[in-house]
Order: structure tokens, then C-alpha cells, then sequence
């Protein structure tokens, strides 16, 4: 059996090599710089790429949550609990039935000797194979041992060598070495730690993809090329020019402008009839159409996200724009009117009404949020013992929620905060709970105009103005992207570590893929620091002691 | 209906007497009907908690008098049909030592481990469930199971601890499909055999589980930590198919309804009153077919953002933004929102009640610890938060009180539970919380 196995896997070249490199890895000092839960998306894609889209992946997946502005963060932080783990291990077996089903066979690398026998050479090579790519990494002779074994054992009591082999593909599946994207980093002096290659493959791949590495990635991995300037920037450009590189800044755009908040807010729908879930989808959809088009696409200045009359949208959101919808598609590209009031996605439905409350518009967290997402400025939270009524009593004097909100300046443990995301949310008033446009409130004509750091404007193309111009808008992008690539959180990036990113940045005129360039290409992109020592570092002398 | 003892004793349950909506089948009971007549076992105790945020309006629903025959609060009204199965417990604080107070976060997280938290959204230790789950659950499909009427799966106040909540089930499909799809051995199915695929599943999970030791190389304290809950959740995994290998002991007989047709589940009360009844029914089956012996639910989030619709406003808003009515002498709006609140409980408990088991019904044979964020929303107070239990915990709490704190930590009543639930355990809490002293009183 050993025999058998070691001699398919000299037949998969990519593979041996992988294990003859590794007992020389484990020679040199190594930490896990990090593990990260593959997200829904990140899993799905994964599975499709791997198998194909064919296969149906139909399940629930464990929340993230949301750290220093991004999900991504969470995703080193959270582990797998039960919940979780029972809706994996039933996902993963539902994937491998689909993969051994009769229709799916011929994909296979190979076909067994008989259908009806276990067949151990087969089952490695289809195992080799699928877990390169689910791994991101060669098995070991351990990890395809055990389930080349499984595998036979179950083929052998089924008589069939396709019900075998599903038990060990499941088992590849619902393994912590897919679930969770593990980033190693290996030192050869003790001092300066850097991915290996393998695990460069995987951070490029799904920041730049969303997904699994492909066997191009893998093999500059596996060649060494990723460890080399050229060879990085070979693969990157690669990425690069792909149509998948939507794929990925959608992800990256989705988790940085929140939109996930869509899954959880609700309208109330007497007030607003006809929100619903059409309206909700299509608002998140319009948004990232959007920013993939300006960023992607048109190549466009990415500070004119805050400004753009640009925009994509279809009949459900011209319902609730209350534009003319002409049927010539599902979705189409719109330019608002000059006199619209709009102003990038500032005033897009997304942001107008995740922000808000069921049945009114809310200035205080539409502040909040922006102050976060555009300018890495989050707002701490209010102090207890406030008393907030004035701001609610519409039967009193005070008939705007800007003169309701004001009140709060006069009560100083609010005045700190509230002048600080207030005014963001005040020049946003223009717009109700849903994103429609509005002039006045309770009979008052509404007052847009706001002050924020010594600068006044006026409405939403004012505040839009205001962030195109604000060099923190375009620095909170470049932070947002480093933190989501390595997932850390983004309050804790200093300046200093995406400066070159940065500096490309700028020197393109604020293009996305000169940031996303000299982010991956900067020298330490894959660096990472020494182990804590909390325990001996590894060296090769205790690991054969133990 | 009369059973015949004898009939009984032949152990033959089926047919003639299929009696609908009857769980535990007497004819498994002892002549006292507390027992398992086949192994003399007692009947498991349950416990579940439930969560509502905003807590109620102080002047409303505390009762002016305490002990068993207490006078009725306005805002307990909605519960008076289960008084005598209810503990109310006022006048409990909630020290939180040196840490802030995490708004709508401090409260929960002090009522639900007896610590005051250090983080906002993050438990210090396991929640109180998973301490009852730990001691009680062996044996049983799911060690715990979670759901949410409102449509959040992070609306879970079930943890193990720090970042590991552990997630709810978000629509009465989704806990349906949970509880009673795949893999549901139905225990009033007379024919029951173990499925072979059940075994086959366990050797995947074992192959995975081999892993552990290479997985666990070169990782730092957090992550090892993260990893040990992952295997643990393969564990975990392995426990709930060795329990569905087994032959379900008992023989409950209820009828296990179709699934429920999915629905919209959001913070809109008319959407709450739908779902979350819907809820409660699967959490009792589940409970009264042992396939678990822990159900959390909570019918909002801390800082509950429910609203009545055509209420611009909403329930937190309301408790901020609200003014105290000069004549009333509290927020008039959010006194209604917190006496939905408890009819929304009383609906809860109901379902968990309409079960019959033995001499009672399943409430008689559980307990429920209701808790809530805080005690007076609008400046985010939480001394005073209302806890309500629920439940006779198989006639080991007695019930029908209404219990003065008198400014003791509310953890002491978290450590009656466990004394109730029959954890081994001397004292709970941390800090100022930390306690030895349960509320003897209530336990028999």
C-alpha cells in the first residue's frame, strides 16, 4: 500500500515535489501567521472553481462579524462551533455525492480498474488532486494515507469504488486545512520571517479572486517563482487582467461599504410600502456595480465614488428612485439628472437606507457609518446616563431632526461625538429612510448645510465634494485593502505599513489597480513578524525530539 | 385519556393508542409517572434561556408585594394565566467591578455567566446554558440548540466563550430542517433501525479528527485555541451521530408536523408573533423527543430594534428619544413595547406547556431563565434588570414567587438554576458577582 502510494504520487509532479520540499521546510523556523475561516463567498467560489459550477453547495454558514470596519478581520478571530461544524460536515458529504455521481465521472483524473472494487492507485491520484486544490498545498503521505484507506474500506463493504471514494473527498472537505486558509510564514535566520510560497499563492488568490488558487498560482508557488520579483509580478499581472479581478474587488467592496448590513435591517412597511427584499437586493446590487465599474472598469479615479452622477439600475430601484424605467434589460447604466441632489454612492439607496431606522432616516448613523467606512474614523460609543428625549419630541419646538439633534450640542459629553459624525448626516437629510428625495420635514424646509473640521459645505454633493477631496478618504481605502488582504484589523494598520501602496496609489490619479499593485508588490507584503515567544521557537532540533 | 395499565404493560403503544400530541407515552412512565418504566431513569430535566432586550418599565412590573401570593404587576399581567409555574425576581444588581458599561451588552452578559463582561459582544466565560448543557446533555442529538425569531442568526446569546456564540437557528424552516430533516430519527416510529450511514460518517469524521495533531504544529495561543474549538466541534459531531445510532429511549409521541412554509422574519412585531410561536412549538418537540436538552431563544437583540409598524420610531429609539410622561411618571410608548414583550413570553412558555409528560407537562419537567439588557434603556441602566424563570425543573424549584434580590448580585440567580438543573457547583461569578449564595428558598 505504501509502495502504491508513494509511486502514484511521483506520477503527480506537482505534488512530489511539494513533499520532498517539506521535510526542509520543517528544518527551518516556522509560525502560522494566521488562519482564516474561509466566508461564505470565499467557500462557495472555492468549490466552484475546484469542481465546478455544477455542483450545488446548499447550506448555512456560521455569521462573521465585523472588526475595525471589516468582516475580513473576524475571519482570524472566529473559530468553527458545533452549529457550524454540523452544517460543513453535511456540506462537504453533499459536495463529494455530487462529485462521484454518474454524470460527474468523466471530469475525474482517472478511472478505476473496476467500478465495482476499491482501486487505491485511482483513488490517490483523484485525491492528489482535488486536495492540491482544496488545501492550497500537497497532502502528506499521512493526510492521503488515511483517507486512501477510508476510501478502500468503504469501496470494499459498498462494492463500489465511487462510494469509497466520496467518504474520502468529503473528509478532504470538511478538513480544517480547507476551512480555515492557514498563512505560514518560514524564517531561515530566526529573524526575518516571510510566507512560504504556498501560502503567498493563497493570500494573492483570494484577495485578488476571491477564491481558491488555481494550478497556475499553485505551480508559481510550487516553482518558486512567487519568491521572486518577477515571478510575483508575472502572477499578479495574471490576476490582474482577468475578468475574475471583478470577483474580488466585489468581495473586497461589499465587505468594505458594509452591505451585508442589508441582511438584517428591515423598513417598516406601512410608512414605506414599497421597500422590500427586490428593492434591498438591487440597492446592494447597484452599489457594487458601481464601484467595480468606476474602479475596474472605467479605471476611473476612485475618489470619484463620493461625486459620481454615475450609476447602474433596474426597474425595482427606478421604482425607488422614481425615475422612468425603459425596459431594455434587467439592469442599465444611469447618469442622475444635474439637479438630482445625488451625489456618488453617498446618495445611493444602499447607503441612505442601511443607515437608518425602520421608519425614519437617521443622521446620527449615517455619520457614524461613513465616518467609518470612508474615513477609518469610527465614533465611540455614547456615554450612559444620557438623557435623550429632546431630540425626540416632534410635537415641541423642535420640528427637524437637525434642530432635534442640535439639542444634543448643548449636553457636553454628547458634543464630542455628535459634532464629529453629526454633520456628515445632516448634509444627507435631503433623503428618507428608503433614499427617496425630500425637501422638507413636519412642514420645516430642511437645512443641508454642514460644518466638519473647520470645513462647511451644503448637502450631498457638498459632503461628496468634501470626502473627494479629503486626502483621509483615499488613505482609509488604502488601509481598508492591506487590513482585508492580511485580515487584520484596520484600526491597527499604521501609515507607515502602506505607505509604497499608497504613494502608487496617488502617483496613478487614485486608480484601484495601482493600489492593488503596490499593495502585493511592495516588499513586505509577505513579511511577517517573529513569533511571540511564548514557547521555544521550532527548530529542527526540537522537532525531532519530539 | 385512561390508559390501561396493563395494556400498558405489554408495551404495546402502537396503534389503538396513538394518541396525537401525547409525548411521553405514558405506558413508558412509571406508576408515578416521573420515571422511564423501561429503565427506571427519571424523565431528563430541560432548561432553555430566553432572551428579550429592553427589560420593562420599573414603576410597571415590579409587584408591590413579594412571595408566593404576590400582587399581580401590570406589566406581568400577560403572564398570569403560567403565575404559578413563574419566579419574578426584582431588586437585583449588577456590579460590574471595573469594566465599562458596554451599553446593551453589560447587562445580558452579567445575567447569562454571572461576569462583567470585558469586552462588548463577546461572553467571559461559556454562557449559563452551556455550563447546564455540560452537565446535562449526555447522550442527546444536540447538546444545545438556539433559534431566533427575528431573523438575525447573531441574535444567539448562547456562547462557549469569547468570539465562539454559538449561532442561531434564523426561521422556523431553517430550526425545522435543523431538528427534524436529515438525520431525525423519529423515536414514535416503530420500526427503528440504525442507519449504517450514520456509522459510515462517523469514520469520516474520525479521519478528520486524526488530523488534530499535525493541525495543531506551529500555532500561537489564540489560534490553538480556535483549533481546539474546531476539533471539539468534530467532536461534538461524533456525539450527536453516536446519538442518533441509538435506539431514542424515549418514546415520545408526538407528531412531528411538516415543514413549516418559509417566512419573513425581521424586527416587525406582526412578523415576531408569527415566527416566533412557530419557534417555540419546534423547540418543545425537540425537547420532549430528547434530541436536545437545551433550548436558547431570544425574540430580539440587546438594544432590541423591534418595531410596531407605523412607528417611525421603533422600541430602542423609543427608550432613548421618548420623554417621561410628567403625569404617568414613565415613556408611555415603551411600556407597550415591553408589555408585548411579555405577552410574547407568555406565547412562548405556552407552547412549552401545551406538551403533556407525565403528571404534568414539559414546562413541569424544564426550566427557562429569561434575561434581558438592561433595567432602565433610556441611560442604559442595568441594577434592576426584571429576571423571570420559568418552569418546576422536574419539581426541584418551587415556583410562583415573586423573589426580593434586595440588592444582591444577580448572579445568584443563575447559581439557583444550576443547583436546580443539578450542576455540581459552590459558588458563581466573578468579582463583586461572585456568589455562594443561591436563592434556597425556591430549591426543594
Amino acid at each position: 500500500m505504501r509502495i502504491l502510494v508513494a509511486s502514484v504520487l511521483s506520477l503527480t509532479a506537482l505534488a512530489s515535489g511539494a513533499i520532498a520540499a517539506s521535510p526542509a521546510m520543517a528544518a527551518a523556523s516556522s509560525e502560522v501567521v494566521s488562519l482564516r475561516r474561509l466566508n461564505q463567498g470565499e467557500y462557495r467560489n472555492s468549490i466552484a472553481d475546484i469542481f465546478g459550477p455544477e455542483i450545488e453547495v446548499r447550506g448555512v454558514f456560521e455569521p462573521d462579524r465585523r472588526v475595525g470596519g471589516l468582516q475580513a478581520a473576524s475571519t482570524a478571530m472566529l473559530s468553527i462551533t458545533p452549529a457550524g461544524f454540523e452544517s460543513f460536515t453535511k456540506m462537504a458529504d453533499s459536495i463529494a455525492v455530487q462529485v462521484t455521481a454518474e454524470k460527474y465521472r468523466t471530469k475525474l483524473p482517472c478511472v478505476p480498474k473496476s467500478a465495482k472494487a476499491p482501486d487505491d492507485a485511482c483513488t490517490a491520484q483523484v485525491l492528489n488532486r482535488y486536495g492540491m486544490l482544496l488545501f492550497r498545498r500537497a497532502l502528506t503521505q499521512d493526510e492521503l494515507k488515511s483517507r486512501v484507506k477510508l476510501s478502500n474500506s468503504q469501496a470494499k463493504a459498498a462494492k463500489d469504488f465511487y462510494a469509497g471514494l466520496r467518504y474520502g473527498l468529503a473528509s478532504l472537505i470538511q478538513s480544517p486545512d480547507f476551512l480555515f486558509r492557514k498563512e505560514v510564514a518560514v524564517s531561515g535566520d530566526g529573524k526575518q520571517y516571510a510566507l512560504e510560497p504556498f501560502s503567498r499563492a493563497t493570500r494573492l488568490s483570494y484577495l485578488m479572486w476571491n477564491t481558491a488558487p488555481d494550478d497556475e498560482l499553485l505551480k508559481a508557488a510550487q516553482n518558486g517563482e512567487l519568491n521572486t520579483a518577477a515571478g510575483l509580478g508575472k502572477q499578479v499581472d495574471r490576476l490582474m487582467s482577468s475578468p475574475r479581478l471583478d470577483v474580488g474587488m466585489r468581495a473586497f467592496f461589499n465587505d468594505m461599504l458594509m452591505l451585508d448590513t442589508f441582511d438584517t435591517i428591515s423598513k417598516d412597511s406601512l410608512l414605506y410600502a414599497k421597500w422590500g427584499t427586490v428593492i434591498a437586493n438591487s440597492a446592494k446590487e447597484e452599489t457594487l456595480r458601481t464601484s467595480v465599474d468606476l474602479a475596474l472598469h472605467a479605471n476611473g479615479d476612485m475618489r470619484d465614488l463620493m461625486t459620481t452622477r454615475k450609476t447602474f439600475i433596474n426597474r425595482a430601484l427606478a421604482a425607488d428612485y422614481q425615475l422612468a424605467f425603459p425596459f431594455k434589460g434587467e439592469w442599465m447604466p444611469y447618469e442622475f439628472d444635474a439637479d438630482s441632489g445625488r451625489s456618488g454612492v453617498l446618495t445611493q439607496v444602499s447607503m441612505l437606507a442601511m443607515f437608518s431606522h425602520p421608519g425614519r432616516s437617521s443622521p446620527t448613523k449615517r455619520g457614524v457609518a461613513l465616518m467609518d467606512i470612508f474615513l477609518c474614523e469610527p465614533t465611540p460609543a455614547p456615554p450612559a446616563n444620557v438623557d435623550f428625549s429632546v431630540v425626540n419630541d416632534t410635537s415641541g419646538p423642535l420640528k427637524t431632526v437637525r434642530e432635534r439633534l442640535m439639542a444634543h450640542a448643548t449636553n457636553s459629553a454628547c458634543a464630542s461625538c455628535h459634532t464629529h459624525s453629526d454633520p456628515i448626516g445632516l448634509s444627507l437629510e435631503g433623503f428618507d429612510t428608503i433614499g427617496g428625495r425630500r425637501t422638507t420635514e413636519n412642514g420645516q424646509k430642511i437645512d443641508l448645510a454642514a460644518t466638519i473640521q473647520g470645513k462647511s459645505f451644503v448637502g450631498a454633493e457638498g459632503l461628496g465634494r468634501y470626502l473627494h477631496d479629503n486626502p483621509k478618504y483615499t488613505a482609509c481605502i488604502a488601509r481598508k485593502l492591506q487590513a482585508y488582504s492580511k485580515g487584520e484589523n484596520s484600526e491597527d494598520v499604521p501609515a507607515s505599513a502602506v505607505k509604497i501602496a499608497y504613494k502608487a496609489f496617488a502617483d496613478s490619479g487614485f486608480r484601484m489597480r495601482a493600489l492593488l499593485k503596490g499593495l502585493v508588490e511592495a516588499p513586505d507584503f509577505f513579511s511577517a513578524p517573529p513569533p511571540v515567544s511564548e514557547t521555544p521557537t521550532k527548530t529542527a532540533a526540537n522537532v525531532t525530539a519530539q | 385519556m385512561k390508559l390501561d395499565r396493563r395494556f400498558l404493560l405489554r408495551g404495546t403503544c402502537q396503534g389503538a393508542l396513538a394518541v396525537l400530541g401525547l409525548p411521553f407515552l405514558d405506558c413508558f412512565l412509571d406508576g408515578k409517572g416521573q420515571a422511564l418504566a423501561a429503565t427506571g431513569r427519571p424523565l431528563p430535566t430541560r432548561f432553555g434561556t430566553y432572551f428579550y432586550g429592553l427589560g420593562l418599565t420599573k414603576q410597571l412590573w415590579i409587584p408591590k408585594t413579594a412571595g408566593k401570593d404576590y400582587e399581580m404587576s401590570i406589566q406581568l399581567k400577560p403572564l398570569e394565566p403560567l403565575r404559578q409555574k413563574i419566579n419574578v425576581f426584582s431588586g437585583l444588581r449588577v456590579p460590574l467591578d471595573d469594566n465599562p458599561n458596554f451599553q446593551h451588552w453589560s447587562g445580558a452578559a452579567a445575567a447569562a455567566t454571572g461576569i462583567s463582561p470585558t469586552k462588548i459582544s463577546e461572553f467571559d466565560s461559556k454562557t449559563i446554558d452551556q455550563q447546564v448543557a455540560d452537565s446535562i446533555s449526555h447522550g442527546t442529538r444536540f447538546k444545545s440548540v438556539a433559534a431566533a425569531a427575528a431573523g438575525d442568526p447573531k441574535q444567539s446569546y448562547s456562547s462557549l466563550g469569547a468570539a465562539n456564540t454559538l449561532p442561531a437557528e434564523a426561521s422556523p424552516l431553517a430550526l425545522y430542517t435543523r431538528l427534524f430533516g436529515p438525520g431525525f430519527q423519529d423515536p414514535s416510529k416503530g420500526d427503528w433501525k440504525p442507519d449504517p450511514q450514520v456509522m459510515i460518517q462517523q469514520s469520516v469524521l474520525s479521519v478528520v479528527a486524526d488530523d488534530r495533531k499535525r493541525v495543531m504544529q506551529d500555532l500561537g495561543a489564540a489560534d490553538r485555541a480556535r483549533m481546539d474549538q474546531y476539533f471539539s466541534s468534530v467532536r461534538q459531531a461524533e456525539l450527536q451521530m453516536a446519538a442518533e445510532l441509538q435506539r431514542p429511549e424515549i418514546q415520545a409521541k408526538v407528531t412531528i408536523p411538516e415543514a413549516p412554509a418559509e417566512m419573513t422574519c425581521n424586527n416587525a412585531l406582526p412578523n415576531l408573533r408569527k415566527s416566533a410561536p412557530l419557534m417555540a412549538k419546534l423547540g418543545a418537540l425537540a425537547l420532549a423527543t430528547d434530541q436536545t436538552r437545551i433550548f436558547n431563544f431570544s425574540v430580539s437583540e440587546p438594544g432590541s430594534q423591534v418595531f410596531v409598524p407605523g412607528d417611525s420610531l421603533g422600541y430602542h429609539q423609543s427608550t432613548h428619544e421618548e420623554p417621561i410622561d410628567p403625569v404617568l411618571g414613565y415613556q408611555p410608548r415603551v411600556a407597550q413595547y415591553n408589555v408585548y414583550m411579555m405577552e410574547m413570553f407568555c406565547a412562548f412558555l405556552q407552547e412549552i406547556d401545551a406538551i403533556p409528560e407525565g403528571d404534568g407537562t414539559l414546562l413541569d419537567h424544564s426550566l427557562f431563565f429569561a434575561f434581558t439588557d438592561q433595567s432602565f434603556p433610556k441611560i442604559h441602566a442595568v441594577d434592576g434588570l426584571p429576571i423571570l424563570l420559568a418552569g418546576g425543573a422536574s419539581g426541584r424549584m418551587k415556583t410562583g414567587h415573586h423573589v426580593l434580590g434586595d440588592g444582591s448580585p444577580v448572579s445568584r440567580v443563575g447559581l439557583t438554576v444550576q443547583k436546580a438543573m443539578g450542576v455540581s457547583l459552590e459558588s458563581w461569578g466573578k468579582g463583586t458577582m461572585e456568589t455562594k449564595s443561591p436563592f434556597t428558598e425556591l430549591l426543594v
